[in-house]
């Protein structure tokens, strides 16, 4: 084989690049994997052994001890995340497709209107969260909702349907818009455009932010802590932190509530994955996504 | 039926640094069922003119009219595009990708809540005319560009529209079914009557599908006539060049016996008396001829001695490329039925009263 003077041959190169990924695959792994194996260790061995090092002898005990801890705030965070994600990102794509048609119109007071509405929501969403929990906390409060579901959907709503509009615009904006105009003419009502063209055709950009709602919904830690109190309704992420205690923290069973608890997001990012890649791509290549 | 008229009609583009004027002042009358091609070369706001009757655009100033009825002033939309009852082939043909061709053409009669046997009865007869009727369950994808267009072209025609506009409809087809799919939008356009408009760039476009042409460069509306008669008196050279292939030509004029000559380097083209002392000539390539015989009846006058260039070949015809014997570089092409070896000698013919005078 003659390979040019100052080239690569293509085997080394691919080595290379298939050995980076392999790097990346390795650190992103490594905290599940040393939250796997630590919650496999006893009480005596978490202690002994290194964080990296697996135990000589697995048991399943830390996780039996915390699974009737953790049952009722997992199926707390089941029920509330995955409609409210749902909805706050359908909810966000129809802002979307609005404030759209709202920008391309002729009129420039709904022009103005919608860059204005728009660009104060994207400052919303770009304002920490924390900083606003008070007088959400005050304001869920007053109508009564502290400690159930429809606060904590309430909170979430505020924050994710924003992100879901601010996302879905994006990937709104890259279906050719001769398309949108071809339905217009074909007198498309606005709702018949959305639900036949815009939102099968952004389809692989709408999973792509549910993914992504899911997870910062499921992860979200401060909006429950604040608006529940009753351990009847602790979401994951609160249920997860009282593992550690204030005195001593028992390390194995921390690792295994953090795994279980980590279970959800992992798993429908392994799955859906591919459609999040995909919606990616759409953003690329004109939006078909196809 | 519905006639289109255009008052004042400009659109100004504003950016930050600059104004693009993209229509200037077009006034326009196309009659009730008339076929009408609008002709420009690119940018010229030939598109911008279209999206204006389809309301997918304003114009800055100006009014529209459709029937005597107001659609459209000054940077307001009168009548919405889903009101104006227009079917629009795009030149992108915009089909929608996530739905079969059937579903395609169905979406505007959806709209009209019509029932489902109406529905499949008036599908399935435009697309028995346009010969799509065993590709209506795929997808576009799936679909050649012939049948897309076709497919466009129902959509557009399903739903009986007022007005039909197409934009730049056959550029993005083969040349080999080009002309097959021109025959068949003017066969339907002349069955249905329905006011048809045509963007194109493409002078064929405009001599197979309209009856009147209108055509704008740089925004305005520079001539409006029959085809035939924008080709045969442009009125300015740049409509001449738009409409059709052309030799141009800077002369001198001067005049001898009573009559009236351009001078070429070693040609003289007759022409009609001008006030201008230098002329730019404008040859349709059919109205030259070249020929080893003196004389070639009263029809066409001899222009001077020239000498072959290049022998080249062109659908069917040979073109040939003839220069003055004392000037290399004034090119003159004359398309012949034979071909002519490189640097001998002809005869140069023009048909007479066929050569163009622009100031």
């Amino acid at each position: 084989m003659s390979s040019k003077p100052g080239r690569v041959n293509p085997t080394v190169k691919a080595a290379i690049h298939q050995l980076v990924i392999i790097i990346f695959v390795v650190i992103w792994l490594i905290p599940i994997y040393a939250m796997v194996i630590n919650g496999l260790k006893s009480n005596v061995a978490v202690y002994t052994t290194p964080v990296l090092i697996p135990p000589s002898s697995p048991t399943i005990e830390p996780f039996q001890a915390v699974w009737s801890s953790l049952s009722r705030p997992l199926l707390n965070s089941l029920i509330l995340v995955l409609p409210v994600a749902f909805i706050a990102t359908f909810l966000g794509s129809m802002a979307a497709y609005f404030f759209y048609m709202l920008s391309n119109s002729f009129s420039r007071v709904s022009s103005f209107v919608s860059n204005f509405l728009f660009s104060l929501i994207s400052l919303a969403t770009f304002i920490p969260y924390q900083a606003t929990l008070i007088p959400l906390t005050k304001l869920i409060a007053d109508m009564g909702l502290l400690n159930t579901y429809w606060g904590l959907a309430f909170a979430f709503f505020i924050f994710y349907m924003p992100t879901g509009a601010l996302l879905m615009s994006i990937f709104i904006t890259a279906i050719p818009p001769r398309i949108i105009e071809a339905a217009r003419l074909d007198r498309g009502s606005d709702w018949r455009i959305f639900y036949k063209l815009v939102f099968p055709l952004s389809l692989p950009g709408f999973i792509s932010t549910l993914i992504f709602n899911i997870i910062e919904t499921w992860n979200n830690f401060f909006i429950p802590l604040m608006l529940t109190t009753t351990p009847n309704m602790r979401l994951i992420p609160v249920t997860v932190q009282s593992f550690t205690g204030g005195y001593a923290t028992l390390y194995n069973e921390t690792f295994a509530a953090a795994f279980i608890a980590s279970m959800v997001p992992l798993g429908i990012f392994i799955f859906l994955g591919r459609y999040f890649i995909r919606g990616l791509i759409a953003l690329g290549t004109g939006g078909k996504g196809v | 039926m519905v006639n289109v008229m255009a008052k004042g009609i400009t659109k100004i583009y504003k950016s930050r640094r600059k104004e693009v004027v993209a229509l200037d002042n077009v006034n326009i009358d196309i009659h009730s069922g008339e076929s009408f091609g609008i002709l420009g070369p690119s940018g010229a706001g030939k598109t911008t003119f279209m999206r204006i009757i389809a309301g997918l655009d304003i114009p800055t100033q100006g009014e529209l009219y459709f029937n005597d009825e107001l659609v459209a002033t000054s940077n307001k939309l009168v009548v919405p595009p889903e009101d104006r009852n227009i079917g629009m082939v795009f030149q992108t043909w915009a089909l929608y990708p996530n739905m079969t061709a059937y579903d395609n053409i169905a979406f505007p009669l959806r709209s009209l809540r019509m029932s489902k046997d109406e529905e499949r009865k008036r599908i399935n007869e435009v697309s028995e005319i346009l010969g799509i009727a065993h590709v209506l369950n795929h997808y576009p994808r799936e679909l050649s560009g012939g049948q897309q267009q076709r497919v466009a072209l129902a959509r557009a025609l399903v739903k009986n529209p007022s007005i039909l506009l197409l934009d730049e409809p056959f550029s993005n087809l083969d040349a080999r079914i080009r002309d097959s799919a021109r025959a068949l939008v003017r066969r339907i356009q002349n069955e249905l009557k329905i006011t048809t408009i045509t963007v194109s760039h493409d002078p064929a476009d405009i001599f197979s599908i309209a009856e009147r042409a209108g055509v704008i460069v740089h925004g305005k509306l520079v001539q409006v006539d029959k085809p035939s008669a924008i080709y045969s008196s442009p009125v300015t050279v740049e409509v001449a060049r738009l409409i059709g292939d052309l030799v141009e030509l800077n002369g001198r004029v001067e005049e001898s016996n009573n009559k009236i000559y351009a001078v070429v380097d070693d040609f003289t083209f007759p022409i009609n008396k001008v006030a201008a002392n230098n002329v730019r000539l404008g040859i349709r390539l059919e109205d030259l001829k070249i020929s080893d015989e003196v004389s070639l009846g009263d029809e066409w006058v001899f222009v001077g001695r020239a000498r072959v260039k290049v022998s080249s070949y062109s659908s069917g015809l040979f073109r040939v490329t003839v220069v003055p014997p004392s000037n290399d570089n004034t090119e003159i092409v004359v398309m012949v039925d034979r071909p002519f070896d490189v640097g001998r000698e002809v005869n140069l013919f023009v048909k007479s009263g066929k050569v163009l005078v622009f100031p």
